[in-house]
């Protein structure tokens, strides 16, 4: 069992990870049907990720509602929901086009989501008010650059302060740029260590909890 | 006369405090008033166009007639507000070019509103579908689809959204892969997006890209602009804004940009009031120290 449920997928994830990294500098033709093939594979498990993803979420919704934890009603109006959806979907045949799914769409999906984001300009509004406090050197060069950027990047900021635009482009393309390039290349190092780790199997978190 | 001399300061410094804890609620009902008196009475400012922006509207309209653009909508309904009007902008630019729009997405729940815009934006070009745009849809997996593309685009997407066929559309007769793309542009909320569609799709089959996204994340792609990587990059409702005025077609990111001004402004005057109500404070603690 332990062949199954450990070695196994320890060793199709290195004999892969290995063959997909050389395959990226072989350009010869059999190496890019290989890579063809597997492409279509990884579209085909990806859909039954989701699959995997919508079971993962009703159990954890139902245990929650089965122990009546706290916000367990909240799981039974998600229930409604995804049971909604899904009967309006299939009896729609898929269509969206004046269909009831595309009215679900339109007129909720889209509603709630963007709803959802603008919420958050005004807790910014609220957040920027409470915290945003010169306690330091550091966070009164923060504030400084916030507050050209702010300005740099609306018409009336513009029209009022010359150059306040340039110099908020500046503070974007220098500065900004220079500490996102750090942090791009050091996330980019970790990433290359951890895909090391995972195939030669010194990482094995993504085969699951359970005991060996 | 002592009790009288202290008196002033203890009263300001408790207005001050009080002035640091103001109730949230209010700054709301602030942000909802200056957000809204700008969308009823427009200022009508004119919007200077920035480098970035101006790099994917050159690039476009350097592109010969008949050049395939993709267009991948990589955004849900919580973006739309910054990134559906970049979508209609870059889409009446190609149309008017007589480009060929490959339009898509890698977000599944954006899927309908993708489709609505390239459909809509085409019909008020007087263009037709499997002619002059097609429209894929959607496929899971992310990056694997635009390497799928790459290899080979009738096996990632063997029919269009439609129903139809890829392979018997006219206008992907001379498209097999991503190679065959001029020019490809991804508005993206997040990931899939922009940097996918770089290390996945433009380093190893050589088209340009351009990029657009939200504004809280463009910062983390200028990197990518200065690099060659994305030739240019519309940021948020200003980079949305900027196109509209270049494309001469101005519409909802214009209208917003007003309401924009007001509510930046807004929180500048919120953060300066507040950074002086501290320092007030603070003052009045070390002289009382």
């Amino acid at each position: 069992m332990l062949f199954w449920k450990r070695s196994l997928p320890v060793l199709i994830t290195f004999v892969l990870g290995v063959t997909f990294a050389l395959q990226y500098y072989v350009p010869h033709p059999a190496s890019e049907a290989l890579l063809s093939e597997v492409s279509v594979w990884n579209q085909i498990i990806a859909g039954f990720a989701a699959i995997l993803g919508v079971a993962s979420l009703l159990q954890v919704h139902y245990t929650k509602m089965r122990r009546k934890e706290a916000g367990w009603g909240y799981s039974v109006v998600l229930y409604l929901s995804m049971l909604m959806t899904l009967v309006i979907g299939l009896w729609s045949g898929g269509e969206s086009e004046g269909s009831a799914f595309g009215w679900l769409y339109s007129y909720v999906l889209v509603a709630l989501q963007s709803t959802m984001f603008s919420i958050l300009g005004f807790f910014v509004a609220s957040a920027a008010y409470r915290a945003f406090r010169a306690r330091s050197l550091e966070a009164t060069v923060l504030l400084v650059a916030a507050v050209f950027v702010m300005f740099g990047r609306v018409p009336l900021g513009e029209y009022l302060v010359y150059g306040v635009g340039q110099v908020s482009d500046w503070i974007m393309s220098v500065p900004n740029t220079a500490a996102r390039r750090g942090i791009i290349i050091g996330i980019s190092l970790g990433g290359i260590a951890t895909s090391i780790k995972i195939i030669f199997g010194l990482e094995r978190a993504y085969l699951g909890g359970g005991r060996d | 006369m002592d009790s009288i001399d202290t008196k002033d300061p203890m009263d300001s410094m408790n207005f001050a405090r009080r002035m640091l804890s103001l109730d949230r609620r209010l700054i709301f009902l602030l942000i909802a008033v200056v957000t809204l008196l700008p969308l009823l009475y427009p200022l009508g400012l004119p919007i200077r166009v920035s480098p970035e922006v101006r790099k994917i509207y050159d690039y476009m309209e350097s592109l010969p007639e008949g050049s395939v653009f993709l267009l991948s909508l990589d955004f849900d309904p919580s973006s739309k507000p910054e990134l559906y009007p970049m979508s209609v902008a870059l889409l009446h630019h190609a149309f008017r070019k007589n480009l060929k729009v490959l339009g898509m997405t890698l977000w599944i729940t954006g899927t309908s509103m993708a489709e609505a815009v390239v459909a809509q934006v085409a019909q008020e070009n007087g263009k037709e579908r499997g002619k002059d745009y097609v429209f894929l849809g959607y496929a899971p997996g992310g990056a694997n689809v635009i390497i799928s593309m790459g290899q080979d685009l009738y096996a990632a997407f063997p029919t269009d959204y439609y129903g139809t066929k890829t392979a018997d559309l006219p206008m992907l007769k001379d498209v097999r892969t991503l190679r065959d793309v001029q020019y490809a542009i991804s508005l993206s909320a997040g990931s899939p997006g922009v940097e996918t569609w770089y290390v996945y799709g433009k380093e190893k089959y050589g088209f340009e890209l351009g990029g657009g996204c939200t504004a809280v994340s463009a910062p983390g792609l200028y990197p990518l602009i200065d690099t060659g990587q994305i030739n240019g990059l519309l940021g948020g409702l200003r980079g949305a804004a900027e196109y509209e005025t270049l494309v001469g077609a101005a519409g909802k990111a214009t209208a917003g940009m007003d309401a924009q001004s007001a509510t930046h402004f807004l929180i500048i005057i919120l953060i300066v009031v507040c950074n002086l109500f501290y320092f007030f404070t603070g003052q009045e603690g070390r002289l009382r120290g």
